[in-house]
């Protein structure tokens, strides 16, 4: 076993100006943080992250890839997916048939994404952003037809900056404007 | 023109001037830049913004105004288990209290501009100093809350314990020029600032405003993850806006009288005559004087956490009185020798 | 003279297990919490004798969710986000060990990628839980400084759990046989800079909390768990290893990686609110160690599927497809009604505040038959009721925040 359980002291303060020093540090690197604040926050109606494209925001449906296998609402933890009844004209033979199809429930959703891992035809994939408010429960739960396109980003589209965060040696974190690639 | 005369005399009368309009708008405006400073240079330390939102093009300077607008506009609930008349009273008079001593100080050396006879004004400016707290002790006991009353209890044991050795502390300076005078301790400074001559009597001083006035994260009474807020626990509103604003305009106050005995006052400039020259401009000096101390102050809240009440009072006891004491012993030495 | 509380006398009416207690009338009885800005979810009421604690009476249950009970009702991996919402900022912690139990009722052993993928996000999860555990103790001692560099500098790692999960807090990323997504490329280089970066922080916390000599007497002395008491207490934990206690699930039953990544186990022997907060210093230090360890083995070894052979030979090609190009792990439809054959297992790992056990009993249905979790948080609990008593009101915050107590994973 490579790990083991190592037995450690505490430093000791002695003397009488053993706190001197203590108090010195901390005020110092108080200071230094004064001058040069290294800080990272996002102003955030102004500036968003453009999060990586693995990000599990909300979830879309494509349509035509879907078989109404259920898998998705079978698998869903939280009970946000269910399917409906739709009667659907087939676009091969013409016949109107009932067919099941997903919806979802935001009010349920917790975005853990079992849904996306568990499509066998990959007909669920997520938006990278979930920063959307309703005004109202109902809107929350979406039919068919929102489903099946890409919720609009409200920051995005009121003009917020898109920004990144890379992990930095020096300040942790650093804000660096998104590049212009846009996002489809 | 003479119109114009009056008012400036009507102002510059040194009980308007010093109570109205350096007491209670002065200390205003000053306490808005300190919380705001206050607030990002913590923000600094601490990697955040600040405030930022109510005016992002100043910084969030006016975040004080904003914060004392919703104040005003709350509610003010007087629970039924209270000592109403105390409950309400209590923090008015803390609050007057608190700025009370501005208008007993010199702020310059033309006793034309002096609101008081100055012989003895050290005292009364400490003694009226030591008044304020009583009500905060009295508005936690009538709030009739157990946090409250803890919260008062604790007021008792600090303010004990520190309002004693600020007092000891800024007499060290008059114990220097053998005078209560507040004029002539800023004169016999003209040449060299206490602060360098009894550094250990400033120290103390300094720490013990600094526990006195109980600002975050000093503020061992109103301790919040045991006592809720202490004695004001019960207040909402206004009232609760006035508490808190109580213990800057008292810092405000104490720093002035630090200004005073410490830091020469009005010191590199010399009053003359007529009203800009004897008046205004040594009084903006000592203000900025001040508003540097409280810089001070405010910067060690970024630094430090709260000391437990014990370790306060011990620390207070055993480490700030001696000091305190010791510097008294240094000022009197000094006035033997008679270094000023 | 004293008084009764909690009723009149009712140990007259022979009430069996009714609470009665003298207590004398000047003690002074404060409840702190539910609704407290110190206290989180749950009631202390404490008696105080000027200003010394004589008794204090934790009072849990606040945000009790019947996760026990509600898992009976779900499909296996269902409780995995399910469990996760005991310790959100800790969720692979807490979840590992399900997981594990679920394994061994299916006889399956995670690949070792898969394995080494869990083991890092564990690390990172625990110097995030540790930080937000700092944060909360030093805002508890007035030091609000530390909580907000350290909810600053958890950021970088919830970063990382981001890139490498896909999610800021609820990962669900252990999956019975496997993890739910491999590295992104530039994850190793990223993860590599963080450990940087916190080596060289690390010193800086030291300077403004931990050798601050206002928050060191605050700390030091404060909270005394002697060795003997703390096995008898039975915490667990850094509050067990503060108290110089060698115990360390990892150490004890290594799961996952850890029988092989290196790390030392910091044991201190003080057992005083310090002590606590250097175990979890000390932690975070070796945890870095642990991350860089486990980067490096992933990045030698080469990319394959973190998933049981088993679940993953037969998966469709679609199933590679969207592995090779995006390191996810898709999930077989079965997984939704997975069925574990009967048996039970139990399977412990170490979260940052302790200990967690799962025992899971299945009668080889869908859902389990029974899911019992002891939560570290629990387990500490009690220091409430025999340590704090004799400390002062202020030393309350400090015993809270150093052991580190989190309502919602105890009341479960």
């Amino acid at each position: 076993m490579t790990a083991r359980p190592v037995v450690k002291r505490l430093v000791k303060r002695k003397g009488l100006f053993a706190g001197f020093k203590g108090n010195v540090d901390a005020i110092t690197l108080g200071l230094k943080y004064l001058v040069d604040p290294k800080r990272f926050t996002l102003i955030y109606p102004n500036e968003y992250i453009k999060l990586d494209p693995g990000y599990r925001g909300f979830i879309v449906l494509h349509k035509e890839k879907c078989i109404n296998c259920s898998s998705c609402a079978r698998i869903c933890p939280a009970a946000a997916m269910r399917m409906i009844k739709r009667q659907e004209q087939d676009p091969k033979t013409g016949k109107v048939k009932m067919k099941l199809w997903p919806v979802i429930n935001y009010q349920r959703c917790i975005f853990c994404g079992y849904c996306v891992d568990v499509c066998p035809t990959e007909a669920l994939y997520t938006v990278p952003y979930h920063d959307i408010v309703y005004e109202n429960m109902a809107e929350m739960d979406w039919g068919l037809e929102t489903f099946t396109r890409p919720p609009e980003h409200p920051v995005e589209k009121e003009g917020g900056i898109p920004v990144k965060y890379i992990v930095d040696e020096e300040r942790g974190l650093v804000k660096v404007k998104a590049e212009g690639e846009e996002g489809d | 023109m003479d119109v114009v005369k009056l008012i400036l005399d009507i102002i510059f009368y040194p009980p308007i001037y010093q109570l109205l309009l350096i007491g209670l708008v002065g200390s205003l405006v000053v306490v808005i830049f300190i919380l705001w400073f206050e607030r990002k240079a913590t923000a600094r330390v601490q990697r955040r913004l600040g405030p930022y939102h109510v005016a992002p093009r100043v910084a969030g300077f006016p975040q004080l105004v904003a914060d004392l607008v919703r104040y005003a506009f709350q509610e003010v609930i007087i629970p039924r288990t209270v000592d109403a008349g105390i409950f309400i009273l209590a923090p008015i008079v803390a609050t007057i209290l608190s700025i009370l001593p501005i208008a007993v100080v010199p702020l310059t050396s033309n006793p034309g501009y002096w609101p008081v006879p100055m012989d003895y004004s050290v005292l009364v400016a400490l003694a009226i100093s030591t008044v304020s707290p009583i009500f905060l002790i009295l508005a936690g006991w009538a709030s009739n809350n157990k946090f409250s009353i803890i919260g008062g209890v604790r007021e008792a044991f600090v303010i004990t314990a520190y309002e004693l050795i600020a007092i000891l502390s800024i007499l060290a300076a008059s114990a220097t020029v053998l005078s209560f005078n507040f004029v002539d301790v800023v004169e016999a400074q003209s040449r060299i600032w206490f602060i360098i001559l009894n550094p250990l009597a400033f120290l103390a001083a300094f720490l013990a405003v600094l526990m006195a006035t109980s600002g975050f994260p000093f503020e061992i009474p109103e301790s919040e993850n045991e006592v809720v807020a202490g004695p004001f626990t019960e207040y909402s509103g206004l009232l609760y806006g006035l508490n808190m604003g109580a213990a800057y305009m008292k810092r405000f106050a104490l720093s002035i009288l630090m200004a005073l005995a410490f830091l020469g006052g009005w010191a590199p400039y010399t009053p003359g005559e007529g009203i800009l020259s004897g008046y205004l401009i040594p009084s903006i000096i000592v203000i900025a004087k001040a508003t540097v101390l409280m810089m001070a102050f405010s910067f060690t809240r970024s630094v430090y956490g709260r000391f437990r009440l014990d370790q306060a009072l011990d620390g207070a006891w055993r480490l700030v009185f001696p000091m305190a004491i010791l510097g008294f012993g240094l000022a009197l030495l000094e006035a033997y020798l008679g270094v000023v | 003279m004293s008084v009764w509380v909690y009723g009149e006398q009712k140990s007259d009416l022979k009430i069996e297990g009714a609470i009665a207690r003298r207590i004398a009338e000047d003690l002074y009885e404060v409840f702190i919490g539910p609704q407290h800005p110190g206290s989180g979810h749950m009631r202390i009421i404490i008696r105080v004798d000027g200003d010394i604690i004589v008794d204090a009476d934790p009072d849990m249950g606040y945000v009790h969710r019947t996760m026990e009970k509600l898992s009976e009702g779900r499909e296996w991996i269902k409780n995995i986000p399910l469990f996760e919402r005991m310790a959100i900022h800790d969720a692979c912690n807490v979840t590992v060990s399900y997981v594990i139990a679920l394994e061994r009722i299916l006889g399956i052993e995670p690949p070792p990628r898969a394995r080494y993928l869990r083991t890092l996000l564990c690390e990172i999860n625990r110097i995030a839980a540790h930080l937000y555990g700092f944060g909360i103790f030093g805002v508890f001692m007035g030091h609000s400084t530390m909580y907000m560099w350290s909810f600053a500098d958890r950021e970088v790692m919830v970063e990382l759990a981001e890139k490498l999960t896909g999610a800021r807090l609820t990962h669900s990323y252990p999956i019975p046989g496997g993890a739910r997504r491999d590295l992104p490329q530039d994850f190793p280089d990223q993860a590599r800079k963080a450990v940087r970066y916190f080596r060289r922080r690390l010193e800086e916390y030291r300077k403004i909390f931990l050798d601050n000599p206002v928050m060191r007497s605050r700390m030091e002395g404060v909270g005394v768990i002697p060795k003997k008491v703390a096995a008898e207490l039975g915490v667990v934990g850094p509050v067990a290893r503060a108290s110089g206690i060698k115990y360390d699930a990892r150490l004890a039953e290594p799961y996952d990686a850890y029988d092989e990544v290196e790390f030392e186990v910091p044991v201190f022997e003080e057992g005083d609110a310090l002590a606590r907060a250097w175990v979890k210093f000390e932690e975070i230090k070796q945890s870095l160690r642990i991350i860089e360890q486990a980067v490096d083995w992933l990045e030698k070894h080469q990319r394959e599927a973190p998933m049981h052979p088993k679940f993953w030979e037969r998966s469709p090609p679609l199933w590679k497809k969207v592995f090779e190009a995006e390191g996810r792990v898709k999930l077989l439809p079965l997984m939704a009604n997975l069925k574990l054959p009967p048996g039970k297992a139990m399977a412990r790992s170490e979260t940052a505040r302790g200990e967690i056990v799962y025992y899971v009993e299945s009668d080889g249905k869908t859902t389990p038959y029974r899911v019992r979790i002891v939560s570290p948080s629990a387990r500490n609990a009690i220091v409430f009721k025999y340590i704090v008593p004799g400390y002062r009101v202020m030393d309350l915050p400090t015993i809270y925040g150093s052991i580190d107590y989190f309502p919602p994973e105890a009341d479960r």
